[in-house]
């Protein structure tokens, strides 16, 4: 397998505080899923967004697809980001337009200003929305308004949105956040299924350390922004976790032993 | 902290034996302060009327003299000068000003706003335009009608311009506010997809905020509505507020003053009834 996602020597600083990420290094397969996993505050977030560079990284080199990403006049920075899906905690869709609008606000990135601006969409590109709500479960709420959706069906639209984008990749941050645990899992589902029968590299940041173990194919603990462990999600043992959380870890809620033996 | 030098705790309150009702109000600087104001603008009030210079006025026939003009303003209205049409004709000439000072300003305040909305450009840019429309706003609409009359003459072309200009102010804040309230996510979510700033604007900064710029242009419609009748007065710009001036000023007929101004009063309240509908509707649908 190839490598999708380069990130070497990665470090990030907000003015003079101390640093948000510090020499951060991996690599992401194509098709890969791989989840970030470490306390809050950690740089886990701040790491996802200097990968399509909704932050800038203040140092190192990140490679998307043979691509330098870190000097990316703005035009092509667009182009790389048009095939980098992403998707939030809070969904972040407009609320008062409908499912299908929400959802090929995905391709605008492709359009032209003038296309955009008007919301004109051809009849291939309606078709592939109708499509892929249809494989998320969402058929029959095409045109209801965003904001009568629950949150699980919200993040629904939020993964359509990304996947219209036809992308490479998609970054996930802490996208089952504020859900519960039903909807938690078909979204997870969801994202299981887009990586390993669509081919698309998956990278998610999480707060569920079981969630994590069960869906990945490779974990990357962060803490205090630096990489403090970078392997397969079954070669973590407890110690690996507790360096990731510190100290405090020894109680954490979930049992380790368990989640390896499911 | 002042307020709080002395702590009284609940249990104190109620296991005090004594029979001392329990005060609501702490007595603080600013409850001191208030109290004082209250207190001088009552005595003021009071000194002020033993001071009036009343001119050998008799209050009582000054009352009764002024509710018999009301009395034959509003309860006999008549047409003397002009028609029912005529007065119908001048009133759509008066809305027709409101009209297209409002759309004008709209379509203006729409591109401002974005500029002035701190989540859409920089901070500077925001500061720069929000300072310049609040001085703007800060001087009358009639102030501004009479300035650019100074270059356009008295007349309607002035009452246009001058209107035009603080409906624009007005409309910047009332947008740029509502485009602040949008979620920072939302943007984020297409400029991560790839999206431009005026998809951006266009697909989710105006769709979100719609109802908003909707209501508050409606509400700056209304306040042009009265504008235009004093500017027909006031700038010469036509329309039914001239006839008021015509009625008061050079015919003395207080009659028909009061004819016009049930017709305002219709066209405002049926505003006012539309206003609403519309909103009901937008709330509903929007």
């Amino acid at each position: 397998m190839t490598a999708l996602l380069e990130v070497n020597h990665v470090s990030k600083q907000f003015g003079n505080d101390s640093k948000a990420l510090s020499d951060v290094n991996f690599t992401v397969n194509e098709g890969e899923f791989v989840s970030i996993i470490g306390p809050s505050g950690a740089g886990k977030s701040t790491l996802l967004r200097c990968i399509n560079r909704m932050i800038d990284a203040t140092g190192g080199e990140i490679t998307f697809d043979n691509m330098n990403v870190m000097n990316l006049k703005k035009k092509e920075l667009k182009m790389v980001r048009t095939r980098i899906g992403m998707i939030f905690q809070h969904y972040n869709l407009v609320n008062r337009l409908s499912v299908i609008e929400n959802t090929l606000h995905g391709i605008l990135g492709k359009k032209s200003t003038i296309a955009g601006v008007l919301g004109l969409y051809n009849q291939a590109e309606r078709e592939q929305a109708v499509r892929i709500l249809s494989m998320l479960g969402l058929g029959e709420h095409i045109y209801k308004r965003a904001d009568q959706l629950s949150g699980g069906q919200k993040q629904r639209v939020g993964i359509a949105r990304a996947l219209i984008q036809n992308p490479r990749m998609l970054l996930c941050d802490e996208p089952i956040a504020s859900l519960d645990p039903n909807s938690a899992k078909t979204i997870m589902d969801h994202l299981r299924t887009i990586s390993s029968q669509m081919g698309i590299t998956v990278i998610v940041n999480l707060h569920q350390v079981d969630v994590a173990l069960k869906y990945s194919d490779k974990i990357i603990g962060i803490n205090q922004g630096q990489v403090v462990f970078n392997g397969s999600s079954k070669d973590i043992t407890k110690e690996d976790i507790q360096r990731i959380y510190g100290s405090e870890a020894e109680d954490l809620i979930f049992d380790i032993g368990g989640i390896h033996a499911s | 902290m002042e307020a709080n030098e002395q702590v009284v705790t609940g249990e104190q309150l109620l296991n005090s034996k004594s029979t001392k009702r329990i005060k609501i109000k702490t007595l603080t600087k600013s409850t001191i302060v208030i109290r004082i104001t209250m207190f001088f603008l009552v005595l003021l009030t009071i000194i002020a009327f033993f001071n009036f210079d009343y001119k050998e006025l008799d209050i009582g026939e000054a009352m009764l003299a002024t509710f018999a003009n009301m009395k034959a303003m509003f309860l006999e209205p008549h047409f003397k000068h002009f028609t029912f049409t005529h007065a119908l004709h001048q009133v759509f000439v008066t809305l027709g000003l409101a009209f297209l000072t409002t759309l004008f300003g709209a379509i203006i305040a729409v591109f401002l706003g974005l500029l002035a909305a701190e989540n859409l450009t920089s901070k500077r840019v925001s500061a720069v335009i929000k300072g310049a429309v609040a001085f703007i706003r800060a001087v009358p609409t009639v102030l501004w009608v009479l300035i650019f009359a100074v270059a356009a003459g008295l007349g309607s072309v002035a009452a246009v311009i001058g209107m035009t200009f603080h409906s624009v102010s007005y409309l910047v804040k009332a947008y740029s506010e509502s485009f602040e309230e949008l979620d920072k996510g939302v943007i984020e979510a297409l400029q991560a997809s790839g999206a431009n700033f005026w998809q951006i604007i266009f697909q989710a900064v105006i769709p979100s905020s719609l109802t908003y710029m909707i209501s508050w242009t409606f509400l700056r419609f209304e306040i042009n509505f009265a504008v235009a009748i004093a500017m027909g007065a006031a700038a010469g710009a036509g329309g039914i507020g001239f006839d008021m001036f015509m009625a008061s000023n050079f015919y003395l007929d207080i009659r028909e003053i009061g004819t016009i101004t049930f017709f305002i009063l219709a066209v405002a309240i049926l505003l006012e009834v539309f206003a609403t509908k519309f909103k009901k509707k937008l709330k509903v649908n929007g």
